[in-house]
Parts: structure tokens; sequence; C-alpha cells
């Protein structure tokens, strides 16, 4: 039953990440996973939406948890975002500081990439949505054959997340394989954002969006040595 | 995650070990494609030449593991590509077999067809091939000329036309040939034709890779067609056509991008095999392609349990095929780079496996081809957009 309860909470934090926005998706993840914690990377990074930073008690540093007050933060800024605002942070936390929870971490690190899979899945309707408004001769530009092939490339890099992600529960798969689906959806959106040509250059809308899941892997994503 | 259930586990593990054959073979059948004649004792190639034919027609296989396996399933089929394919894939695609003809008589032909295919299937090997690109039209099955003129009282029905790039069609003994009988997409049928048969002329053309495949050319003129050749005579016009190919290559397909994943991997494991003491970067690069087939590979059987819940789901295939395809020419090219210059000249096998890998990106249909028909069944909503995977039953989701 476990595994079932684990399963929709991805679902819910894939499902926000794609109908609602960063903001709603980190909220589903952060509150499934990490409950009154501010969760940040192994650098100490947080990108969280404003009612987490604001009301977090404990600070979550990649598995460590201490208190918020024992730690130097910085605000480093906030992105407005549809859906909401997330603003970013950074935190100086020991290592080792107060044990260690894999379980948590596994939660986390898993849960991040079916929410930036839900974002590039929701980026490539976008710019489906966006490029079927639009008219070149006779037709639109969705229907021209290199937009079709690049939102084609799009669909194959979330077709493969999400198979390596299907059916995979917390922990089973090793942070070196995580990034590297990071680095594919990075890829995606890469490729997708391009299709909003200048539109996806403008704060606040779909481009902004991607920018930000980027920034989720850069805070949250343990380098690999 | 499909995981592979211990039935499955035991026909890759029994499919690995008839790979060795193979790869010893590999390629000496590269310089001579008809060697393939004097191996049909090999267990693997014996197992190809009746996979696909469903028990009720008498094909009893080797059992593995205390289950017999029939080939009818597209995951079996993917399971059993990847295997022979990373083995040596020119082996796998000289082998005598049913294989693409065969699953359109799977869901095409009448009792009485089927009986007589499956029966000469199983008397001894044969090869088969299945005719629909056309020199000038490729593989648009609607813009097809090749023509099966009706009969009349007098004279039986005549097909006349040239086909071209056609797996195993110089040698083959029987096989399929799409044509025209009426302008239109209902004017399109399927025929069984013989080989040699009068008016009726195939020949191997030189390929750069897969040279076990004799891909052929085919030209016919006025070659003679019994009613009794016209596959799914029993079925209305809109089924027996363009319908039953899309079907056919759908069901195909997860295995041609099992074949490509076999030929990445095969390029994976030479270079493990052949350089015993690497760098950390290299290290890095060889762990990159690892995670890479394997996600590859996931997405392969998802799309072969898809196509065998709904034939006509044929969309993630294409996904799958574009991507091993890919693979396979990134992953060749990268294992040459571990050997230094001139990598191809001293290492034939690595030689081989760049030249096969090319030959994955047409095959059942160009990554441009079937990227397009992604973003069809995305932009008809006929790829769930919500869940993709919905359609795959050992998908656990």
């Amino acid at each position: 039953m476990t595994t079932i309860a684990r399963t929709d909470q991805w679902s819910r934090c894939h499902r926000a990440a794609r109908t609602e926005g960063v903001a709603a998706a980190l909220t589903e993840l952060a509150t499934a996973v990490l409950p009154g914690l501010l969760p940040c990377g192994p650098a100490g990074h947080a990108i969280v939406p404003t009612a987490i930073a604001a009301g977090a008690a404990r600070v979550w540093a990649d598995g460590v948890t201490v208190d918020r007050g024992s730690a130097a933060e910085k605000a480093l800024g906030v992105i407005e975002l549809p859906g909401g605002d997330v603003e970013l942070l950074r935190h100086q936390v020991r290592p080792g500081a107060n044990g260690f929870s894999p379980a948590e971490r596994a939660g986390w690190t898993l849960g991040l990439v079916w929410l930036r899979l839900g974002l590039s899945e929701e980026l490539r309707e976008t710019a489906m949505r966006y490029l079927n408004g639009r008219r070149t001769g006779n037709s639109t530009l969705l229907q021209q054959q290199m937009v079709k092939s690049t939102v084609a490339d799009g669909l194959i890099e979330h077709l493969e997340v999400r198979a390596v992600l299907t059916g995979i529960g917390p922990g089973e798969l090793p942070d070196t394989v995580l990034n590297h689906l990071h680095t594919q959806l990075t890829y995606a959106d890469r490729a997708l954002v391009k299709l909003l040509g200048a539109s996806g250059y403008l704060a606040g809308g779909p481009g902004q969006v991607a920018r930000v899941s980027e920034l989720l892997a850069e805070a949250y994503c343990r380098p690999e040595v | 995650m499909i995981q592979l259930d211990d039935r499955l586990l035991a026909l890759r593990a029994q499919v690995r070990e008839w790979g060795a054959d193979f790869r010893a073979l590999g390629l000496a059948l590269d310089r001579d494609p008809e060697l393939i004649r004097e191996h049909f004792d090999l267990p693997a190639v014996r197992y190809l030449s009746t996979m696909g034919i469903p028990p009720e027609y008498g094909n009893v296989p080797i059992p593995i593991a205390g289950n017999r396996f029939y080939g009818t399933l597209a995951l079996e089929r993917a399971i059993i590509m990847e295997e022979l394919s990373c083995a040596d894939v020119g082996m796998l695609v000289a082998s005598p077999g049913p294989l693409l003809a065969g699953v359109l008589i799977d869901l095409l032909a009448d009792e009485q067809q089927k009986d007589w295919f499956y029966g000469r299937m199983l008397e001894s090997p044969l090869w088969t091939f299945f005719a629909l690109t056309e020199p000038d039209r490729g593989s648009d099955a609607g813009a097809l000329s090749t023509t099966v003129v009706p009969a009349t009282a007098d004279r039986p029905a005549l097909l006349s036309g040239a086909k071209r790039y056609v797996g195993n069609a110089a040698r083959a003994q029987l096989g399929v040939v799409f044509a025209r009988t009426s302008p239109g997409p209902l004017g399109i049928n399927a025929v069984l034709v013989e080989n040699p048969s009068t008016g009726f002329h195939a020949e191997a053309l030189e390929t750069i890779g897969l040279r076990g495949a004799r891909i052929s050319a085919i030209t016919m003129d006025e070659v003679e067609i019994p009613p009794e050749r016209f596959l799914g005579r029993h079925l209305s016009p809109s089924r027996r056509g363009m319908w039953a190919f899309v079907q056919t290559f759908n069901l195909l397909r997860p295995g041609v991008a099992a074949i490509a994943l076999g030929i990445a991997r095969a390029a994976h494991e030479y270079v493990i095999t052949h350089r015993t003491s690497l760098r950390r970067d290299e290290c890095d690069r060889l762990d990159l392609l690892a995670r890479r087939i394997d996600g590859a590979r996931r997405l392969v059987h998802l799309a072969a349990a898809a196509v065998d819940a709904r034939t006509g789901d044929g969309y993630l295939a294409s996904a799958a095929k574009v991507r091993a395809a890919q693979l396979a020419h990134d992953a060749t090219q990268e294992a040459c780079t571990f050997f230094g210059a001139g990598a191809r000249l001293e290492h034939p096998v690595l030689d081989k496996l760049v030249r096969d890998a090319r030959g994955m990106e047409f095959i059942e249909g160009t990554s441009n081809m079937q990227k397009l028909n992604l973003f069809q069944g995305l932009f008809t909503g006929k790829l769930d957009r919500e869940d993709p995977f919905r359609t795959a039953p050992l998908a656990a989701v």
C-alpha cells in the first residue's frame, strides 16, 4: 500500500506541474515528502514557493535537517511565474549536522524528475498551442514539417524519461541515472522553447518556467565527482 | 517500467546463449551473405525459421525453461531481436523465416492461406519477402503504382511493376507484394507470390552494411496470381490493404527498434571487452552510453507491449525506433573513439557495426517519417497525452 501511495504522490506532483505550474508542483512535492521543511540542495540552495519559504521552521539540505535559525540564510531573489512566484534562497548547512535521511532524499530526488517532466510536457503543449494559432501561407506553423520534427524530438525525450521512471520507487535509481534524466529534460526544454521564438524569451512566460526548471536541477542535483 | 517475468528472462538468457554462434560467424557472413545456407542447423537459425507461426498450425519450437515461445508477440520478438542483433545483426537478417510476411499473414490471411503459407514454412527453412517500397515512390503506400489487373473469364489476375529495397527477395521462395487493383486507398491489395514464377525477377543490391539482408530489387511482368493468393479475400477492402500493412508495421517496429538497440549494445560491449584498462573520462563516457541503452530498452519494451495490447497503437513504436536508430549510430561512432586513429581499419567488427547501424535509419521508415507519424499521433490525440503508456498492460505504473 505504501508503494501505491507514493506512486500517487509522484502522479499528483507531475499533474500539478502540467496544470498548475512550478509553485503548485513544488508545494505538492514538499508537502508529501518534506512537510514543514525548507528543501535545499547539496550546496544549500532552495527554490520554493513563497509560502514554503515563509513557513518552514527547519531546513533540509540534501538529506540533512537542521533548525532554520541555526544557519545563515541569504535571499537570492524572486522569480515571477504563471501560477505563483518562487523564491531563491541559500542556506549554509554543515554536512552531517543532524543525521541523514536517505528515504526523504530518495523521495525528493525522484519526485523532482517527475515534476520537471510535467513542466517539460506542458512546455510542449504550450508550444503546440502557440504554433497552432499562427499561420504561414495556407497552414499553421505547427503543420510545418520542421516544427513537427522538433515537437517529436521533445516528445521522444519525454517518453524515454517516462519509460525509465514508470514503476520506479524512491531510491531505486542511482543519482547518475536521475542526473541523466534531468539532462534529457533540459535538452528537451531547450529544443522546445525555441519553438516559441522571441515570446519564449519573455520573463513570466513559458520560457521562464523552462529556465526555473533548469535551475531546479542546478540546485538539487548532486554533482557527479 | 516493464519487469520481464521469469519466462521472458529465460527466453533472453537462452537467445543470448544462441547468439554466440552468430557472433562467431558475423564477419564471414558479411563477406559472403550466402554462407547462411551452411548454418541452418544452428539453434537460432532453426528458431527464426518458424518464429511467428502460431501453435495451431503445427509449430513446435524448442522449449526454453519449460516454455514454448512462438514469437507471435512483439515483446517476445523485441527480446529475441535485441539479443541476436547484439550477437550479429547480419546473421539475424540473413536467416530464413516468415518474419515480416508472417506477421501480415497472421493478420490478414484466411485459414486456407495460413495453412498453405505456414505449412511450407514448417516443411523446410524458406526465405520470405515483404514488398511494399517502390523505386520512385519509396514506402508511400498511398502512391504505389504496382498493379494487379483482375482476372477475366479467359485469363488470371496479372501482377506488374517494380519494388526496391526488399530484404531477402533475391533468395526468397515466397513473399507478399502490395499492388493496386484500382485507384485510391481501397484499391490496394496484398498478394502472395512464389519465386520462381514466370515474369518475376529479383536481384540483390550491393549495400554498405546489413549485407546479410540481401536487400533486393524486384521486377514483375504479368506474373499470374491465382485467386487463392489474394490475401484477406474474405475481408472487406478497407481491412486488407492500407489498414493491414499499417498494423503489420506497427507490430514489427518494436522489433526493428530492438535490432538497433542490439547493435548499440554490441558496440558498448565491444569496448568493454577489448579495452581492459580505461581512464576515468572513458569510464564516464561508457557509463553514459549504458544509461542511454537502458533508457531506450525500456521505451522499446513499453512500445512492444502497447502494440501487443492494440495493434493500431504504433506511435510509441515510432518513438522507440527513432530513439534506437539514433542510439545505434551514436554508440557505434562513440565506440570507435576508444581505439584511436584508424580504429575502423584495425577493428573489422567495429567497422561492421558502424556500417550496419547506418541501415537502421531507413529500415521500416526513416526517422523523419517516424517523427511525422509520432507527431500525428500526438496532434490527433491518438497518443494519450496524459498517460502515453496506458495500453501497455505489463507496465507497472
